[in-house]
This record gives structure tokens, C-alpha cells and sequence, in this order.
């Protein structure tokens, strides 16, 4: 166990850092466009650095490295996905026409974005409401796992944890806005990046190596438990039966829900838009591929060989060590007990990098979206009455969007108090699965199409989100029992049966949104004249 | 192949590891594209 005052000496040092960094980035914000988009100049490798970690938080590390301490390696399409979709067709297909349309029309967000290209307040004030709505869902899972880790590795109490973690995030974001949150994530990249390979290595060297611990790893599918393996799965090695349970929860919430989510995600949208060119983002790639690389492939990686580790050492799987199943343990028990002092801290600072570069980035774009795009909008609209309505100019208010900002923060921390346990992994697959639902389609056409349908979109948005509801609070049954409204009215949790409850409401909300932008598509083409 | 038997293992692995490559190459490839566009 590292003693607290070298964990401590290290964790200064830390903040420290973030905020010089932000002192350096508070300089240059002068006004708001510069919160918003950093005069639209960031240097490729902030961008790739920052895009990373801002998409890889705690849910990546801990939450979805302890899903594969329990479900296994077959998680490791995650990585292909975000890879795949995250970076290469985010950068290349979505992320240059998105700079140019963004540039060309001086958008500053991505409701921003869309009002503009579709010509709707509709559209500016529905994604402004999505957002406000769903992100504090996400925002506060990210809180809950970096002060439950400050927690139990500082020694720190909970909510003296929570509200100091929300506190200096709260400081760099308000304070130094789009470029003090670029800064830190690059920082905080190159931090999660070294411990991340650390952690690699030194998993492969106590477990014999490479072929050694896939071997034993591969070994043990005997063990697997026995709920798990009628519900589909086939070891740590192998990937669960095609339809089972848990192919569809492995596939469909995570893989799918996260893998294709990340296109829409208003944090990651708002980075294409502050490169200065093309070429900028052509040389983030390169960083912000090997970044998820490391990040994710070597969490899932580690989190399904801790198994091998305990089995060794204790003689039980991972699961069996942590109390109540909580499954976000696994992975900062297994540092905490496997690692060197040295890995242990640099750990811990990995994981508050992951924590804040991420939660900086849901701030600032709630804060962007609660500013901006509603406070800003709406104070120029016709529905303000005209004794305090605002002449419309064009511009961003630079304390709208703080204002903003540090009302967001305050939300999401009073919902950390009202989120349940072991909720990481599952809040961040539900936000970026309604993301996907909700703005993917309408996005899509905006930014390909010539002239986009603003019918299409509008009931591209409305369809996503609501079938996204529907499902989830009446079919998926891991949310629905929660969230109570399907036994409140039918008595029953789930309104369907298998395997529906556990088919993730993306699967069809995507699609039901994808179809609704067709038929306006052709409702639109049919009414217009000949 | 290195202790892992399921070829849709491998097969994500060997993805996972080649699209990281790719970004490599890409950014090499096109390191000083697209300078001029749209400003």
C-alpha cells in the first residue's frame, strides 16, 4: 500500500500542473468564441490527445476493463470499433466537412451547427434539451467513479472527494474554457498513455508472459460461472454464444452502443471544429488512433487476465473478489494488490486524467449548450418578451457561457448523490447510445447533404430520442427496472420478452431514426413541385 | 495463436492492432494535406 503523504505529494503536483495550464489558457480567452472553439487554431496533437481523452474516461478503464474481467476479451471490439468508427471515420468522413461547414458558417457547437445548417431554432433548442437532459447522466457517472477512487486510494471521504473533484474541474473549465480543457486533456493524455503501456507490461511479466497468461487464461473457461455460461458465455478467451444474453448485451450495448455513439457526441464534435484546417486533423489522427489503442485495448486486455492473477494468488476468478459483484472494483483492486508503489500512483493519476479530461469536456458542452445555445438564442427569440429581449448580433456571450457551465456543474453533482452503485459502465453506454439516436442521422445529412430537409431532421431527432425512451424504459429491462415507469403503469418491467429485454435501445432507436430521416426525405421530395 | 484459441479473438485483436497501424500510416501519408483548403 503507497503511503498516503507520497500519494499525496503527487496528486498537488498534479493539480498543480492543471493549473498552470489553465492560467496559460484563461490568458488567451477573451471572449466567447475563444471559450468556445480556441479561435478555431489548436495544434494537431492537442486535437488527437484531446479527442482521446476526452472519449476514453474512467467508464473505458474501470468500467468497461472490470466488464471484461467478467464477460472476457471478446470486449476487445470495442477498441476495433472506436478505432475504426471513432477515429478513422470520425476524423476523415464526418470530422473535415464538419470544419469546413462549421468554419464557413461560424458555428460554435453542435446544436450551433445544425440551427445553422437546417435554418431552425427547432433544431437549436431540441439538441440544446437533449443534451442538458441526457449529458449530467454521463457527467455524474464520470464524477461518482473518480471520487469513489479518490476514495479508496487517498483515504479521502466520499463526498469531500466528490466535491473536490468537481471543484477544480469546475475551476479550469469556467475559467479557461474550450483551451484550458484542451490543455489538461493533452496533459492528462500523455499521463494515461504511459500508465496505460506500464500497466501492460508489467500484467505480462507477473503473469509469465504473453502466451503463459493467454494460455491459463484460456484454461480456466472451466470456471466461468454458471449463470454466466447458460446465458451464453463461453470462457475469457471466447466470445459468448451468437444470440445469447450476453452477445447481446457485449455486442449491442457495448461494442455497438459506444462504438457508434461516439460519431454524435457533442464533446467530440466541438474538437473537429477547432482545428484550423484539414491537415490539422490529418496529423491528429496518428495520436488519437494509437491513443485508444492503448487506452482501451490494454484495459480490456488487463481486465479480462486479472482473472488468471487472482485465480493464481487466491484461487477465485475476479468477480469473487470484489464485495456485492461490483464490477468496478476489479481493476483498482488489481493495481492496488499487483502493481509496484510506483505503478500504483502513476495509476491513480491515469485514472483522474481519465476522470477529468472527460468531465472537463461534458461541462464545458453542457455549459456551451445551456450559454449558448439556449440562454443566448433565447434571450434574442421572439418568446422573450421585447422589454428584455436582445439585439440578435451574431455573437457569444463569454459570461453566458460560464454562467452556463457552472450551473451545468452543479447539476450533475447533485445527481451524483441520487445515481445508484455500479452504474459506470451502463450511463455512459445509455448517454452515447441516445446521442447516436437522436442526432446521428439528422448530422449525418447536415453536413452531406446539399441542401438537408429540415422535415427529415426534425423527425429524425424526435423519433430517435422518443423510441430511444420507449425502449428504454419500457423494454430494456437493466433500465427499466430502475427507472420503475414500466411497472408503475403495467406491472411488469419489461412490456416485451426475450431476447428483446436485453437488446439495446440503440438497435432500434437508430434505425427507427435513420427511417424517419428517409421518410421526410420522401415526404419533402413529394410535396415539393414539379 | 499466442494462447487465445477463438479465431474471432484474434480476428479482433488483429483489427484492433492493424486500424491503430492504419491511423499511423494515414497520418504519415498525409501529413501535409490539406493545408490550403477552405482556409
Amino acid at each position: 500500500m503507497v503511503d498516503a503523504l507520497t500519494l499525496g505529494a503527487f496528486t498537488a503536483l498534479y493539480v498543480a500542473v492543471l493549473f498552470l495550464l489553465t492560467y496559460m489558457a484563461y490568458r488567451r480567452t477573451r471572449k466567447g468564441e475563444d471559450f468556445l472553439l480556441a479561435g478555431r487554431k489548436v495544434h494537431p496533437a492537442i486535437i488527437g490527445l484531446s479527442y482521446g481523452s476526452t472519449f476514453i474516461s474512467t467508464s473505458a478503464i474501470v468500467g468497461f476493463g472490470g466488464v471484461a474481467a467478467q464477460l472476457g476479451m471478446g470486449i476487445i471490439w470495442l477498441t476495433v470499433l472506436c478505432i475504426g468508427v471513432g477515429v478513422l471515420i470520425a476524423f476523415i468522413v464526418y470530422g473535415k466537412r464538419t470544419r469546413r461547414i462549421g468554419q464557413r458558417m461560424g458555428a460554435v457547437t453542435l446544436p450551433d451547427l445544425l440551427s445553422k445548417r437546417y435554418n431552425s431554432n427547432f433544431l437549436q433548442y431540441g439538441t440544446s434539451v437533449i443534451i442538458l437532459a441526457s449529458m449530467p447522466l454521463y457527467s455524474s457517472a464520470v464524477l461518482i467513479g473518480g471520487s469513489r477512487f479518490i476514495e479508496t486510494t487517498l483515504g479521502i471521504d466520499y463526498y469531500t472527494a466528490l466535491f473536490g473533484f468537481a471543484l477544480i474541474t469546475a475551476l479550469y473549465v469556467v475559467f479557461g474554457g474550450i483551451l484550458a480543457v484542451m490543455y489538461t486533456d493533452a496533459f492528462q493524455g500523455g499521463i494515461m498513455v504511459f500508465g496505460m503501456v506500464a500497466i501492460l507490461v508489467i500484467t505480462y511479466m507477473v503473469l509469465g508472459g504473453v502466451t503463459t497468461a493467454h494460455h491459463d487464461l484460456t484454461d480456466m473457461a472451466s470456471l466461468v460461472p454458471s449463470g454466466l455460461a447458460s446465458a451464453g458465455m463461453n470462457g475469457w478467451t471466447a466470445m459468448p454464444d451468437l444470440g445469447s444474453p450476453i452477445w447481446f448485451t457485449l455486442i449491442t450495448t457495448i461494442v455497438m452502443g459506444v462504438g457508434i455513439g461516439v460519431l454524435a457526441q457533442p464533446q467530440l464534435v466541438v474538437r473537429y471544429m477547432t482545428a484550423k484546417d484539414d491537415r490539422s486533423l490529418n496529423r491528429a489522427i496518428p495520436i488519437g488512433g494509437l491513443f485508444i489503442l492503448l487506452s482501451t485495448g490494454v484495459a480490456f486486455t488487463v481486465g479480462a487476465l486479472t482473472n488468471v492473477y487472482f485465480f493464481r494468488n487466491n484461487g477465485v476468478i475476479a468477480t469473487s473478489m470484489v464485495s456485492g459483484g461490483n464490477i468496478d472494483q476489479i481493476i483498482p483492486l488489481y493495481i492496488n494488490t499487483a502493481m509496484p508503489d510506483v505503478v500504483v500512483i502513476l495509476f491513480m493519476l491515469t485514472l483522474l486524467a481519465a476522470a477529468m479530461s472527460t468531465l472537463s469536456a461534458l461541462f464545458h458542452s453542457m455549459g456551451s449548450a445551456a450559454g449558448h445555445d439556449l440562454w443566448t438564442h433565447l434571450g434574442c427569440s421572439r418568446l422573450m418578451p421585447s422589454r428584455v429581449r436582445r439585439e440578435r448580433n451574431g455573437s457569444c456571450s463569454l459570461r453566458a457561457n460560464q454562467a452556463g457551465t457552472a450551473v451545468m456543474i452543479v447539476v450533475s453533482v447533485g445527481l451524483a448523490f441520487l445515481m445508484p452503485g455500479s452504474i459506470i459502465a451502463r450511463a455512459t453506454a445509455m448517454f452515447m447510445g441516445l446521442s447516436a439516436a437522436a442526432f446521428l442521422p439528422l448530422f449525418t445529412l447536415a453536413i452531406f447533404s446539399e441542401r438537408p430537409s429540415l422535415l427529415a431532421a426534425k423527425l429524425s431527432l424526435v423519433v430517435g430520442a422518443g423510441s430511444w425512451f420507449l425502449w428504454t424504459a419500457f423494454v430494456h429491462v437493466k433500465e427499466s427496472e430502475v427507472l420503475g415507469i414500466s411497472r408503475a403503469l403495467f406491472g411488469t418491467d419489461a412490456v416485451l420478452g426475450s431476447p428483446w429485454t436485453v437488446v439495446d435501445p440503440l438497435v432500434i432507436a437508430l434505425p427507427a431514426s435513420a427511417l424517419a430521416l428517409l421518410l421526410g426525405l420522401f415526404l419533402e421530395r413529394r410535396a415539393a413541385p414539379a | 495463436m499466442f494462447g487465445i484459441e477463438d479465431p474471432q479473438i484474434i480476428i479482433g485483436y488483429a483489427l484492433a492492432i492493424g486500424l491503430g497501424l492504419f491511423c499511423l500510416a494515414y497520418g504519415y501519408r498525409n501529413w501535409n494535406e490539406g493545408g490550403e483548403q477552405d482556409g
